[in-house]
């Protein structure tokens, strides 16, 4: 059986960029899932189920990245994660304080 | 940037000994103010700032590690500490693990770059767990600047 792969762009909408509370919603999300989640910038790629490796994709506002979901719930985990990304991660953009 | 760009020496705690993440903090931002890189005034400020920033959620990471931090406009670069507690403090965090190294960060409010900078790299070395091991190790203040100052010129496996 061929690997269930689903992959999908995302754009970081955070005046702060990817700090620790977007990173923690990610981690936190992404763990719900059996599938294997990974986030891309450029050549770099973590482990969307890991706070530190998130904060080491240092992103910042506008930057693009890519989800990698490899398993069965691939498809609802790109999924999840990419309406989190577009919800802004339900924090206020301004007042946040990292 | 590195980690001995940011981290005041002076204010570095190796054996921190506390009963609560509240008290943990305070002893982090008073370190801080008597080292001289934060005025008096401005340390009740900051104080609850990063009280108010835990409530939030907790900084507490997992793996034994948490990164306290606020944005203040008192500071007008990343300012930083580090503080091991031997014997581990309640952190409420994640992995619901008590906390033993603690990396508390101040970042000017109009500099969000520093501020993801500083969390970068810290985070980075905080992977490594070799580092995590030697810093718990640290007895001494010169003994965690020596470990941060290896970190910075990549001498850790």
């Amino acid at each position: 059986m061929s690997e269930n792969r689903v992959q999908g762009p995302v754009t970081v909408d955070l005046e702060n960029g990817l700090h620790l509370v977007p990173c923690s919603r990610i981690a936190e999300l992404a763990s719900r899932f059996d599938c294997q989640i990974r986030i891309m910038k450029g050549d770099q790629e973590v482990d969307a189920k890991t706070i530190l490796d998130l904060m080491t994709l240092e992103a910042t506002c506008g930057e693009s990245l890519v989800l990698a979901a490899t398993g069965s719930d691939a498809q609802e985990a790109v999924h999840q994660l990419t309406k989190l990304f577009a919800s802004g991660f339900e924090v206020s953009n301004g007042s946040d304080v990292g | 940037m590195k980690l001995t760009d940011f981290v005041v020496p002076e204010a570095i705690l190796p054996d921190l000994r506390v009963e609560s993440k509240e008290e943990a903090i305070r002893q982090m931002v008073g370190s801080l103010c008597t080292s001289g890189k934060i005025e008096p005034d401005d340390e009740e400020g900051i104080l609850s700032a990063i009280l108010k920033r835990e409530e939030l959620g907790s900084t507490g990471i997992g793996n034994g590690v948490a990164v306290p931090h606020t944005k203040h406009p008192s500071v007008t670069q990343l300012v930083s500490t580090v503080a091991l507690v031997r014997d581990g403090v309640d952190f409420a965090s994640l992995d619901g693990e008590p906390v033993h190294i603690l990396f508390l960060l101040i970042s000017p409010p109009d500099r969000p770059g520093d501020h993801l900078r500083g969390l970068e790299n810290i985070s980075r070395h905080l992977r490594n767990p070799q580092f995590c091991s030697f810093l718990k190790q640290a007895k001494a203040n010169s003994d965690v600047v020596d470990l941060l100052r290896e970190a910075d010129d990549d001498q850790l496996e």
